[in-house]
């Protein structure tokens, strides 16, 4: 089984409403480090322009780019759910860094400490086993994000596996799909914002 | 202090109560006495969740800087500087200042204002009016700092109270989804959120095919989100588009006279200004087009859209109302909206909704420096007698009335200001001014929960809990206050007692919500049995208008006899226009919008929410490369009234000539006066509309590279 996030970024506002809900449930506190962060994609020439927001996190991926990188064997992929977790005991820390190298998507976060360990969306396992979704899903006030079982979700939704500001690597899979925001005029990218803003 | 990792999770069911307007479902997690975690409420698409700032409330709570203890001043006023004294000492204080300056000058020598914009009922204005009142009176402001220019326009057009508050707002917006075309002029509910729900209905309208088209001089995140067609408008200009609509609309026939002719009154002499028969002026686009920068093919466009789509929206944000002759904008959308047909006044729901918070109040004697004091001149017939009391100050000019007093035709001199529930300095216009006053005051009492711009001149803080600390309508106590802050009613109860007052207060917070309980069923019961107002309202005939109808002359406005309010709408050039000589040397239209991460200065100080965005001057491209300013590069933004350094964020998503600075930074000067907070309002002045609106995005400026 595979879990998996739908993301409906025609919905998106970039209110951050899922970074700081993250934050207050898994106590991540303020700084580079966030689980989940929003892409702002500005496009065109005043007052022609397009912009784009995209929820930004771990996509839990079927063949992880994070897991061979590491070398103490510290981030595994859960057989039964598919969700990617890593053990703090054994990462070697912010020195190491090799997994971050590895994500094309910069899901592995680390703390500005020196000592800081690997920590990324857990896609809170914690909820799952009291029957609830992640807090990104079950605070979204647009309702733009759900979670499940990747087969359900594109049974529910599609199989959509681009969108403005997300690239899909077939190398890796991740678990997410999209309806995305499309910019019909293909206008030129002026900006793209990280909030919160990556070290 | 950790939380007892074996004490079991409480969990609170509550509304969350900020600054925003928004009322949205909160449970709180509490465990040992401490909140651990904070969820949405509520399941189901027809839930309110909350936005970030509520998600961050925990740190809110327990942010190193909330105020725990009374404190007296010790340093200059504005230093900051306080020692921790005892509830009593500070208590005492007050009480003493407040007896001397009533014995010394009279009761009207006592301001007082307290923001209404959160949502408490207990511990709220009422709290302090009651124990105000029972002292012998003080003066009190008049005025909303967020929509005056519409509660005029309604007033004054359809003879009701604004639909301001959010659930109003929110009943509302379920009629978007059945909208064809929604105009979003000057609105940003994504950045504002009164409430998340407005979002998200916008967003199911869009799914089903409503065309969304935005006039503002930013392409906001609303804009982000749901545009289908963005028209930059030059700030203060609105009206001018608005009116040169009009004639479009007339001229080609797309009105509609049945409804005109049935529901209003006015539209002949509104007819003769548009078509330049009063002033020698044919208000066409080609007019419009040069004041408001819209080419006047989109104006014709726009109005040919707007008169000949049903149903359409017409939704006019409450900014650019907040102009010079912002009321001229709410009374134009108004005629605009009645000339199509599109008026929809609904006033049974309004006005259902207003008493809702007439009833829940904490009663009070009346305002005996009110009594016996003839109305003010510009008096709204929907308004209590006392909120049309002369003795009242326009809220934005308090600090103006502190420096000139009676013999600036004030209805007195002003010697102690009590602020709660509010950060005056920071929020109204130009903070330089304001200072001038605070330091001119014989005294200061700021009730607050930090120590904002204004509480650091107070003489007296008093800590406030978070409304999770004490019981209030809807929204009961999920922990005990931290250190010795304590709730509003109990702090004016302590108070009462100082002031020798024994009959303040004989209610527990849980017995005020029984009471308003009470009072509520009773109304709702004798709402039950009254006719059905609403459906007869739907057609237009219950207007306490002088007519009975939507007056687009408006009989009340005439007999104020006001040069600058004219009876029917009109585009009227702001101060500070770029018409203005003034524009030579600052040449740029300041506008001072909300931001996503505050509710006005609220939340400014949580690092969970500062890590979001960061407060910058918002300049276009073209602006900033002729400054030789780059994206991050500190900005100086300057005028006559005063000067803020702060990073500039180069953007294609602001019309040149225009530049943005969020309200709500904290006021945080360096030893020359010059602001590193990102106050707006230290570059704003301190002015009102004549009719009273607050006009907080009429500025000019100049703007350079500062030095490093």
């Amino acid at each position: 089984m595979q879990y998996g996030f739908y993301i409906d970024q025609t919905r998106c506002i970039g209110c951050f409403t899922c970074v700081v809900a993250c934050r207050d449930w898994h106590d991540v506190p303020a700084g580079p480090a966030s689980w989940i962060r929003i892409k702002t994609i500005e496009k065109g020439k005043y007052p022609d322009l397009f912009v784009a927001f995209l929820p930004v996190t771990c996509y839990h991926c079927l063949q992880p780019a994070c897991i061979p990188a590491c070398p103490t064997g510290a981030i595994t992929k859960r057989d039964e759910d598919g969700i990617v977790t890593v053990d703090t005991e054994t990462c070697l820390g912010a020195g190491c860094q090799l997994c971050l190298e590895a994500c094309p998507y910069d899901a592995p976060q680390f703390a500005p400490e020196e000592d800081a360990k690997m920590q990324k969306c857990d896609f809170c396992v914690d909820r799952w086993a009291e029957g609830k979704k992640p807090v990104c899903v079950d605070g979204c006030p647009m309702w733009a994000l759900d979670a499940g079982p990747i087969d359900e979700l594109r049974a529910k939704y599609g199989d959509v596996r681009c969108a403005e500001g997300f690239l899909y690597s077939e190398d890796i899979a991740p678990s997410v799909i999209f309806k995305p925001k499309q910019d019909a005029k293909g206008l030129v990218t002026q900006k793209i914002l990280m909030s919160p803003p990556a070290p | 202090m950790s939380p007892d990792k074996t004490s079991e999770e409480q969990i609170i069911h509550t509304i969350c109560n900020s600054h925003c307007g928004g009322i949205c479902e909160m449970k709180v997690h509490v465990r040992g006495g401490k909140i651990v975690r904070i969820e949405s409420g509520g399941e189901g698409e027809t839930s309110h969740r909350m936005c970030a700032r509520g998600r961050a409330y925990r740190q809110r709570v327990y942010a190193p800087d909330r105020l725990l203890y009374p404190l007296k001043r010790s340093g200059a006023r504005g230093a900051g500087e306080f020692t921790k004294v005892s509830w009593d000492e500070a208590l005492e204080t007050v009480a003493r200042e407040l007896k001397r300056v009533r014995d010394t000058y009279g009761n009207a020598a006592i301001l007082h204002f307290c923001s209404l914009a959160d949502a408490h009922v207990v511990h709220h204005a009422q709290a302090f009016h009651r124990l105000l009142c029972q002292f012998g009176g003080y003066t009190a402001p008049w005025g909303f700092i967020s929509y005056e220019g519409l509660a005029f326009a309604a007033g004054t057009t359809y003879g009701t109270p604004p639909a301001a508050y959010t659930h109003e707002i929110s009943e509302r917006a379920e009629e978007y989804p059945k909208a064809r075309l929604i105009l979003m002029w000057g609105w940003n509910p994504v950045d504002t959120h009164q409430g998340t729900r407005t979002p998200l209905l916008l967003a199911r309208a869009k799914e089903g095919g409503t065309r969304f088209i935005f006039v503002d001089p930013r392409y906001t995140d609303s804009a982000a989100a749901f545009a289908n067609q963005w028209i930059p408008i030059r700030p203060g200009t609105d009206v001018a588009a608005l009116i040169a609509m009009a004639h479009v609309i007339i001229k080609e026939n797309l009105h509609d006279p049945r409804y005109i002719d049935t529901y209003t009154v006015g539209f002949d002499r509104f007819k003769d200004y548009v078509f330049g028969l009063e002033d020698g002026v044919e208000k066409t686009p080609e007019w419009a087009a040069d004041i408001t920068d819209i080419p006047a093919a989109t104006i014709t466009d726009l109005a040919r859209e707007y008169a000949g789509t049903k149903p359409a929206i017409l939704e006019a944000g409450y900014a650019a109302g907040r102009t010079a002759f912002g009321e001229q904008f709410h009374r134009a959308i108004a005629v605009l909206e009645a000339i199509t047909g599109n008026a929809r006044i609904s006033s049974g729901g309004r006005a259902g909704s207003r008493a809702l918070r007439r009833i829940l109040q904490i009663p009070s004697p009346p305002n005996p420096v009110e009594m016996s004091v003839p109305p003010r001149w510009n008096a709204l017939p929907y308004r209590s007698a006392t909120v049309n009391s002369s003795a009242r100050v326009n809220v934005n000019l308090l600090v103006d009335a502190v420096l000139k007093g009676k013999a600036g035709d004030y209805p007195a001199d002003y010697k102690l200001l009590w602020l709660s529930n509010t950060n005056y300095l920071n929020q109204l216009s130009e903070v330089n001014k304001a200072i001038e006053a605070f330091q001119k005051l014989e005294f200061i009492l700021v009730t607050e929960q930090f120590m904002s711009s204004s509480a650091k001149f107070a003489d007296i803080v008093l800590p406030v809990c978070t409304f999770l600390e004490r019981t209030d309508f809807r929204t009961p106590k999920a922990i005990e206050p931290l250190g010795e802050s304590r709730s509003q009613l109990q702090i004016c109860e302590a108070l009462a007692s100082k002031l020798g007052i024994t009959d303040y207060n004989d209610k527990s917070d849980e017995e005020w919500v029984q009471f308003m309980m009470t009072k509520l069923s009773e109304e709702f019961t004798k709402a039950a049995v009254a006719p059905d107002k609403k459906a007869k309202d739907s057609e237009h005939k219950l207007l306490s208008t002088p007519s009975g109808k939507i007056e687009i002359y408006s009989q009340l406005i005439a007999e104020m006899k006001h040069s600058l309010i004219p009876p029917i709408p009109k585009y009227i050039e702001t101060w500070e226009s770029l018409n203005d000589p003034l524009a030579k040397k600052y040449p740029l239209q300041l506008i001072t919008p909300h931001f996503k991460r505050r509710a006005h200065s609220q939340f400014d100080n949580l690092p969970w929410l500062r890590d979001l965005q960061k407060q910058a001057l918002t300049i276009n491209a073209i602006d900033a490369e002729s400054r030789g300013i780059r994206d991050g590069d500190m900005a100086r933004i300057f005028n006559d009234r005063g000067e803020v350094i702060i990073p500039a964020e180069v953007t294609e998503r602001i019309m040149p000539g225009v530049v943005a600075l969020a309200q709500g930074g904290w006021y945080s000067p360096d030893e020359n006066g010059i602001d590193h907070g990102g106050c707006a309002n230290v570059l704003t002045k301190n002015v009102t509309s004549p009719a009273g609106a607050f006009p907080s995005h009429t500025a000019l400026v100049q703007v350079e590279k500062a030095e490093k």
